[in-house]
């Protein structure tokens, strides 16, 4: 009885040990591919910078740091639609960060700036956005 | 007790470094658009800058200064490939005859016409003024004095001429006879003298001061009804 008890709790060590390598690993790919794109982001390839952030969010796609930066990406593409809504995905995750708010209504800003024709769009966006002005 | 409080510092410290969020600032194009409609006013005419005379600390300047700076902005326009603009030589010969004055700037009748023989959608003109301003000013400094061995505080006297350049732009739409565009540009720039060179200043020509003032409102003027890009910050969250 004792043997079985001491093969349960190696066992379940083994197990705990086994799913904690697994999240270490997945978390370390994550950081790696962030700073890689970050790199290329500082670098101007922009596109590369997309190609790994996605990577992350395939990875994990609850990742709000992911879709920041990738709505920063899209915006520096000029793919302002799937900017401002990779920045409504960050803020959805993380409404307090500050830095995520920031980005999208810099985008706002900007879209409002340069005369976005349907501006009703602009408008629903920001009452459904949990953003206050 | 003490190692306690030093675990405790530590702890804190360590708490805090982890909370925080480390993000990377970068720099992104942003487009900008025209301020005016660049569909309908696509092609430009630019007449002569005018000085404006009624002003009592108007500077002299010869009478080619104001072409100099419509020939600037037209520079600046035909970069910019969205517009056309009427060339300076253009201009003058379809000019002649026509008596430039101040009174122009509020004939847009005679404004619009001139743009239909141009045949052009806007019309750009405007007028300057320019002055010049001198006060006397101190700087003050530390010397090394010999007699008492050690730094002093001293003074020197010089005067101060800062140049003013306000140039109004306007643009008439030649269709409608209106004015779409009316702004005013001030630049300025300060020079410092001695004596001897601010009475040379004030005997000296100033007309490239003024062109170069003129350049700088022209090129504000040429960013603000042109698309353009503007670099914006964004933070990526590492």
């Amino acid at each position: 009885m004792l043997k079985y008890n001491r093969l349960a709790l190696i066992a379940i060590l083994v197990c705990l040990i086994l799913s904690g390598c697994a999240v270490s690993r997945d978390t370390n790919q994550i950081e790696a591919y962030n700073q890689f794109a970050i790199r290329a982001a500082q670098a101007q390839l922009w596109n590369e910078a997309v190609f790994r952030w996605k990577q992350v969010i395939d990875v994990d796609p609850e990742d709000s740091k992911a879709y920041n930066n990738i709505g920063v990406a899209y915006e520096a593409l000029g793919k302002i639609d799937e900017a401002v809504a990779a920045y409504q995905r960050a803020t959805e995750l993380e409404p307090d960060n500050k830095y995520y708010r920031l980005n999208y209504r810099r985008c706002r800003i900007h879209i409002r700036r340069s005369g976005v024709d349907d501006e009703d769009t602009l408008q629903s966006e920001e009452e459904e956005s949990p953003i206050g002005e | 007790m003490r190692i306690v409080k030093k675990i405790g510092i530590l702890l804190a410290t360590l708490t805090f470094c982890g909370c925080s969020t480390a993000v990377t600032r970068v720099s992104i194009p942003v487009k900008i658009q025209s301020e005016i409609d660049i569909t309908r006013y696509s092609n430009f005419a630019v007449l002569p800058f005018v000085n404006e005379r009624q002003s009592e600390h108007n500077e002299e300047l010869p009478l080619e200064v104001g072409e100099d700076i419509a020939a600037t902005l037209r520079r600046g326009l035909a970069r910019q490939k969205r517009f056309e603009v009427i060339g300076s030589q253009e201009t003058t010969r379809l000019l002649t005859g026509e008596d430039l004055g101040e009174e122009w700037l509020a004939d847009t009748k005679h404004l619009s016409q001139l743009g239909e023989y141009f045949e052009v959608k806007g019309v750009i003109v405007g007028s300057f003024r320019f002055y010049s301003d001198s006060r006397p000013r101190r700087y003050y400094g530390e010397r090394y004095s010999i007699q008492r061995q050690r730094y002093v505080m001293d003074y020197q006297d010089y005067m101060q001429k800062t140049y003013l350049l306000s140039l109004r732009v306007m643009i008439i739409d030649v269709e409608t006879e209106k004015v779409i565009w009316d702004e005013s540009y001030r630049r300025s720039t300060a020079e410092a003298h001695t004596i001897g060179s601010f009475i040379f200043s004030q005997a000296g020509p100033q007309a490239n001061t003024v062109r170069e003032l003129g350049r700088r409102a022209v090129t504000e003027f040429t960013r603000q009804i042109s698309p353009h890009y503007e670099q914006e910050d964004r933070y990526l969250v590492k």
